[in-house]
């Protein structure tokens, strides 16, 4: 049984003239143990379908079944139980609670579910401990580096075991080096048998995935399977065909990735060497323009 | 759950501490709402308690006669003044009726109060505002107060020129401490002092305490040196046995209407009818201001729902978090509902210290003996957890039901 069964899902926003059609008859299977990257351009409805997965959305039309239960029209309550037991997200932008510690956010979806302080705590800091940042436990997120406020990200999704866990763009906050501890850690996550799910735009973080389904204004344009530490071979295409500033700015930042990754056994696109100089600068470039567009 | 809601406290005392002042001027509502409830309550309890001490001090067999008609009825104010006063009377009381009253038959002792306005002059100053009172021999058996030097005014006294004194005009009048013997002038008469009460022990809503600047003497003399124009606001009586009240009462009022000409403008009144008619005046008041409390509370419920409706608005991005991770609406509501109560309650809290220093205030400065009692607290705790939880709750509502993902879209 497929732990995400859509069936011809669409979501549609406003109506009358101005409803957009943000998922359009969308229908993907994924099994128990994929680690799925989405890509696709800005305003596909990449996040429309994270959001629609994860319960935070209903589906204006279609069949949705998850770990074999029919939660197309769940009501909110019943949804956000769903969420809380087997669901973990992981945000571009963190969305720790700022005024609560780190360990008092990872325990908060255990607070959720009833267990009693001493426990959750417990729970919480040896999650911390897992992602590698226990000795920040009592940090104030604000405190933290965005890397580190993203492992605890991780952690908090962690903490009530979720079978699935979903990540809208967890990078897209992150430089290189950040990002590459947050998706190793998600690899290692999936290693001991979680389903992922996560949105990229950078193909190079492909490589981390075992399947990647591209999108386009709503639909589900394309789906691959990928061997584990390679780019997908279409995310390549795109990485060569679509030289615009974004695509170009992403190569600079998987280029600075790679240069941190230097054991790893990666097949690497030529790159023209004037990108490697340049290479920081732009990552940070790129984040700024992330955040602008959002 | 229980160590949820201990969570949703902690939050809850957080966010309360994190806009101090805010939530001070959000709270001030319920503050003066909750201190003032506990002010006039502890107020009240503290004058029926010292009436109830008074009837006992007294005695329950007092009778005692005053001009006017009273009705012991609260929503009559105009008579309970008048009571108050003690001196602005509507009818009068005669000479005659001074008469009827002693020669009762199961009255053993009575005693007038006759007025004098005249003025006084002592070793040193004269003055005008003082009290002299006729009475008769039988006023510290009727009011229950001993002397603390001399002795009363005696049958014998009668048609002489003799005076008892309250301890301040005393002290006042004569630079002796014991002023036993000493002769001072009423109206350019000479009167010696034969005695000097104890302290007249000071009540709230009462003229007793004017007792202490009172000169008692003979109420044939006073009635001779006003040329009969004494006015007699009061007559106290007292019966042998505490059976004897109700039937004596009838019959003095008969009596005394006969002497009035049949008509009411008097009234026989027994001890605790006489005390009770005091505390109108203080549950007149206590209306007064139980209601400004109730439009204080409003205010103060209306303040914390709005603080709330912005705290809930502001947290939108939280509460899109906080539902993402699994939260349901209830657990929602009942973190926002913990938050407006806990608000509401610190009101309260500061409201019930306030009042503390309001009552500390009122015995060193008044003669009221205010009694606050945890009755009085836990109810101001109740009403204002009450506040909290109905003010809180279209807040609460709110966040609860908002949309996850328009709450995670919604910017801090
Ligand atoms: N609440 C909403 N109301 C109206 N339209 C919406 C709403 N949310 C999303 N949309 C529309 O749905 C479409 C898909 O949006 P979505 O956020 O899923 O894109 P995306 O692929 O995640 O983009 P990005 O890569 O920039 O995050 C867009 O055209 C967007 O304008
Ligand atoms: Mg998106």
């Amino acid at each position: 049984m497929a732990l995400i069964e859509l069936n011809e899902v669409s979501k549609v926003y406003g109506f009358g003239d101005a409803s957009t059609l943000a998922l359009d008859e969308a229908t993907l299977t994924i099994e128990k143990g994929e680690f799925v990257a989405i890509m696709g351009p800005s305003g596909s409805g990449k996040s429309t379908l994270m959001n629609v997965i994860g319960l935070l959305d209903r589906p204006s039309h279609g069949k949705f079944s998850l770990d074999g239960r029919n939660v197309a029209k769940l009501r909110p309550n019943q949804s956000a139980k769903v969420r809380r037991d087997t669901i973990g997200f992981i945000f571009q932008s963190f969305n720790l609670l700022p005024r609560l510690s780190v360990l008092e956010n990872v325990a908060l979806p255990l607070a959720y579910r009833g267990v009693s302080l001493s426990k959750r705590l417990k729970q919480a800091s040896n999650m911390l401990e897992r992602v590698g940042i226990q000795n920040r436990e009592y940090f104030l997120p604000s405190q933290l580096s965005g890397g580190q406020a993203q492992c605890a990200a991780i952690a908090r999704a962690l903490v009530n075991n979720p079978k699935l866990i979903i990540a809208d763009e967890p990078t897209g906050n992150l430089d290189s080096a950040a990002s590459r501890l947050v998706m190793e850690l998600l690899a290692e996550i999936h290693k001991t048998g979680n389903t992922i799910l996560f949105v990229t735009h950078n193909p190079e973080l492909t490589r981390y995935a075992t399947r990647v389904v591209y999108m386009h204004d709503g639909c589900i344009i394309h789906d691959e399977k990928t061997a584990l530490g390679q780019v997908a071979a279409t995310a390549r295409k795109v990485l060569y065909t679509l030289s615009t500033t974004t695509e170009d700015d992403d190569l600079a930042g998987v280029s600075a990735l790679m240069m941190a990754l230097p054991n790893k056994p990666t097949v690497r696109p030529a790159r023209k060497p004037t990108k490697r100089r340049t290479a920081k600068p732009t990552v940070r470039r790129k984040s700024k323009t992330a955040k602008a567009a959002k | 759950m229980r160590s949820l809601t201990r969570g949703h406290v902690k939050a809850g005392f957080d966010s309360v501490r994190g806009a101090k002042w805010r939530n001070f001027w959000t709270m001030l509502g319920i503050i003066i709402g909750v201190a003032s409830v506990i002010t006039i309550v502890s107020i009240g309890e503290g004058v029926k308690q010292q009436i109830s001490q008074q009837i006992n001090h007294v005695g329950k067999n007092v009778i005692t006669v005053r001009p006017g008609t009273i009705r012991t009825n609260s929503t009559q104010s105009k008579s309970d003044f008048s009571v108050l006063s003690g001196l602005s009377i509507t009818g009068s009381l005669r000479d005659t009726d001074v008469k009827t009253v002693a020669d009762n038959k199961t009255i053993s002792a009575s005693a007038p109060l006759a007025a004098v306005s005249t003025d006084v002059k002592g070793d040193h100053a004269t003055f005008n505002n003082t009290f002299v009172i006729g009475t008769s021999p039988d006023l510290p058996e009727l009011i229950n107060q001993k002397l603390a030097y001399g002795v009363f005014l005696s049958v014998d006294d009668e048609g002489m020129n003799a005076a008892v004194l309250g301890t301040t005009i005393a002290s006042q009048l004569f630079d002796t401490d014991v002023p036993l013997g000493h002769s001072f002038k009423i109206h350019g008469e000479e009167f010696v002092v034969r005695g000097i009460f104890d302290d007249f022990g000071s009540t709230p809503l009462s003229d007793d305490a004017n007792y202490n600047n009172s000169i008692f003497i003979p109420y044939d003399v006073a009635q001779r040196i006003t040329k009969n124009t004494a006015v007699v606001y009061e007559i106290l009586a007292k019966t042998e046995s505490a059976s004897a009240v109700s039937p004596t009462l009838s019959s003095l009022q008969k009596s005394i209407k006969k002497n009035h000409g049949d008509q009411n403008d008097f009234s026989v009144l027994r001890a605790e009818q006489s005390l009770a008619a005091r505390s109108n005046v203080l549950s007149l008041l206590t209306n007064l201001i139980s209601g400004v409390a109730a439009i204080s509370l409003l205010v103060g419920g209306i303040g914390i729902m709005n603080v709330m409706l912005v705290s809930v608005a502001e947290r939108m991005h939280e509460i899109g978090i906080r539902k993402a991770i699994g939260a349901t609406n209830r657990q929602i509501m009942s973190q926002f509902m913990i938050e407006s109560s806990l608000l509401s309650l610190s009101g309260g809290v500061i409201g019930v210290i306030v009042a503390l220093i309001f009552d500390g205030l009122m015995r060193f400065f008044t003669n009221l003996r205010p009694v606050i009692s945890w009755q009085v607290v836990l109810l101001a705790f109740g009403v204002s957890l009450a506040v909290g939880i109905i003010f809180g709750t279209i807040p609460a509502l709110k966040a609860a039901r908002k949309d996850p993902i328009e709450a995670l879209r919604s910017q801090l």
